[in-house]
């Protein structure tokens, strides 16, 4: 019964990569750009998770509570907690947490200003131009992205503290062990609490139908009123918000590491596969990668794993040419 | 180039360089390039050498890109292809005791055969998706392609992640064992390249291309077939690349999957942009300026920062800054590429001074 372990293991990657596409799909149903470099502002975001969460505590001038906050009550319950047990990793994290929110809060500022700066010198420019000059100024962006990331970081990977406590659980699934790390199932539901609020917050916040009408019709949306320009930079604070939190989710995980922005190809691939509008298909096809990645690693081991999302997306295009859920382009001839 | 065209016949029209600035532009490159053997030192060869391997490269990809209208950035992949296709034809050949003398002109067109081949396998979604799509669908190719280089199970051929060590062509007899002997080599075929596309777009499957990019519909309408015509093109396009690749397996001694990679299909279709597409001089402007910038950049930071290893440091990004800004500049402000820039220049200098722009 491995298949069920690497089934809960493909649901929890799955939930990341939805994560990380809320940011894709809410650009493009507002501006119609798809943001190519989406993966390297999540790597953005997680360096600069890891500047104020690691490095920024460190230093000589930081307060100490900030690198570690450690009351009575939280010293008396570690002392007395089992040795990995769920309690004594709860013990463990509430020290970090005042450095997890300080570098969270800075990493969304900070992503949310990049993001803010593209979409007004870099697209915003662009309203109007053919899909193609949007494509390859975000593809321009990834060189320029990745560029500022070495230039102010090194290229070291490094670890980060983990969002929420992160105590390993082991069940028994009709005898067979199974394993489940803390951090990933928190991340889980981290990531589908997001999602989930985010498509209630386009249905029914006026800000929301704002968004679904500027994907409707651009000049339409204007003429009625809608602040259209302003539509935009939600869109790409959105964008950046998510990206922010999925880098600090990534990044402890798998550690900061400059190929944190490779991950963004896959989700692209993912977002494809869905339908480029749809937040359901997308939510589909993330799972249904995650559990395919899972399913792969288990049947013909780890380095299939990065090809597999892509295969996936080239067979459902082919068969399906909007993605799952996605609706097609009308097309005036 | 507009102006200072006027024509008396069909045959001056026809003509392939039908005026005197292109006339002297293409003087003075083949001049060049002759010349550059002989005088130049290994360092200038070196970068001769990797405009033209890029030239051609970046000539296919026009096709694809800027001729036919299919974005793809997946174009690294067939370049591949045709590098490792040349190595493992050579080593084939040899162990079949065909003669030295006789290899290049099999592993040649067969490693333009295979990234054809595989081209056209790449180009099938094209069929039904376009934009966004297919360059999607071109880079998970790409991603697939170096894949299969690097995993364990064709590493007997492909040497897996240690790279292939390539072979040195014999052509009648001249064994081309040094950079500056293939820089003859890729020299020759970057003219034929680039003078054998400018002449597809003088024939019915080029003006069909043009079809497709300006509206694939109204295309199949006039009785272009989509199918044979996409297909065709992507074949071409991934054939010039292959023949780029065979040229960069002549030239390095080594060739390393990740040299293939994503950067270099961005590479690609930046120098397409930067130089103007659908353009036959695009290409060429546009991997003068992608080669040689980071050069120029180099000895500037040198002249700047002396030799200190943090000057080293920084020259990795600051080139990566340039590159994406050069991107994002030109589709900004000059979306035509440097073709344009050229094109009003030369305009100028015919009227002048009467009117100018």
């Amino acid at each position: 019964m491995q298949f069920v372990q690497f089934l809960i293991n493909g649901l929890m990657s799955g939930a990341i990569y939805a994560l990380i596409a809320i940011g894709i799909v809410a650009v493009y149903k507002s501006t119609r750009v798809v943001n190519f470099a989406h993966g390297y502002m999540i790597m953005i975001g997680a360096y600069l998770y890891y500047t104020f969460a690691v490095l920024f505590p460190e230093l000589s001038w930081a307060p100490s509570w900030l690198s570690g906050w450690a009351p009575e009550w939280v010293i008396d319950g570690k002392n007395n907690a089992k040795m990995f047990s769920p309690e004594a990793a709860f013990y463990d994290w509430i020290p970090d947490i005042p450095r997890i929110i300080f570098g969270l809060i800075f990493a969304i500022i900070g992503s949310g200003i990049i993001a803010l700066f593209i979409e007004r010198f870099l697209m915003r420019p662009l309203l109007g131009q053919s899909n193609f000059s949007m494509i390859m100024v975000t593809v321009g962006l990834i060189s320029v992205l990745s560029g500022f990331k070495s230039l102010f970081w090194t290229g070291d990977a490094a670890s980060v503290p983990h969002l929420t406590p992160n105590p390993a659980f082991r069940l028994d699934f009709f005898g067979t062990p199974i394993f489940i790390f803390g951090a990933n199932l928190m991340s889980m539901i981290i990531a589908a609490i997001i999602f989930g609020y985010i498509v209630y917050w386009l249905r029914k916040s006026s800000a929301g139908v704002a968004i679904r009408a500027v994907s409707e019709d651009q000049s339409t949306a204007y003429s009625m009123g809608i602040n259209v320009p302003r539509v935009f930079a939600q869109a790409w604070l959105i964008a950046a918000a998510t990206g922010a939190i999925a880098g600090a989710v990534l990044a402890a995980r798998d550690g900061v590491s400059p190929s944190l922005g490779l991950f963004g190809f896959s989700v692209l691939a993912i977002v494809l596969m869905g339908g480029l509008d749809s937040f359901v298909g997308v939510f589909i096809a993330a799972m249904l990668v995650g559990v395919l990645e899972a399913l792969v690693q288990w049947q013909l081991g780890g380095t299939w794993v990065e090809i597999a999302p892509y295969v996936a997306v080239l067979v459902v295009i082919i068969i399906k040419p909007h993605g799952l859920l996605g609706s097609p382009e009308v097309e005036r001839i | 180039m507009i102006n200072g065209n006027r024509k008396t016949s069909y045959l001056e029209d026809e003509q392939i360089l039908n005026n005197n600035y292109k006339k002297a532009f293409v003087a003075l490159m083949v001049a060049l390039a002759i010349a550059l053997p002989i005088f130049a030192n290994d360092y200038i060869i070196l970068m001769a050498s990797l405009v033209g391997i890029m030239l051609i490269a970046v000539v296919g990809v026009n096709v694809l890109v800027g001729y036919t209208g299919l974005l793809s950035l997946g174009h690294a992949g067939f370049v591949a292809i045709g590098a490792y296709a040349v190595s493992i034809i050579h080593g084939l050949l040899t162990g079949w005791g065909i003669p030295d003398i006789l290899q290049p002109w099999i592993a040649l067109p067969g490693a333009m055969a295979a990234a054809a081949l595989i081209g056209i396998v790449v180009g099938l979604p094209s069929l039904r998706v376009k934009g966004i799509y297919l360059a999607v669908a071109t880079l998970s190719a790409n991603f697939i392609i170096i894949f299969f280089i690097e995993i364990d199970t064709f590493a007997q051929w492909t040497g897996g992640r240690l790279g292939l060590t390539t072979p040195d062509p014999n052509f009648f007899g001249w064994v081309l064992d040094t950079q500056r002997e293939v820089y003859v080599l890729i020299a020759i075929f970057s003219f034929a390249t680039i003078l054998m596309v400018q002449n597809l777009f003088r024939t019915r499957v080029g003006r069909a291309f043009i079809a497709i990019r300006e509206k694939d519909y109204s295309a199949e309408i006039l009785g272009v077939s989509l199918l044979k015509y996409k297909l065709t093109s992507f074949a071409i396009s991934a054939a010039c690349c292959g023949l780029a690749g065979a040229m960069w397996a002549y030239f390095y001694a080594k060739i390393l999957p990740e040299q293939f990679e994503l950067a270099l299909s961005l590479q690609l279709v930046a120098a397409l942009i930067v130089g103007g597409m659908g353009r036959t001089m695009g290409p060429v402007f546009g991997v003068i300026l992608i080669v040689l910038v980071p050069e120029i950049l180099k000895i500037t930071m040198g002249a700047i920062g002396g030799g200190s290893i943090e000057a080293a440091q920084l020259r990795a990004p600051i080139q990566e800054i340039v590159f994406g800004s050069l991107i994002i500049g030109f589709v900004l402000f000059e979306p035509l590429g440097i073709s344009h820039i050229m094109d009003r220049f030369f305009r100028a200098l015919n009227r002048w001074p009467f009117a100018r722009g």
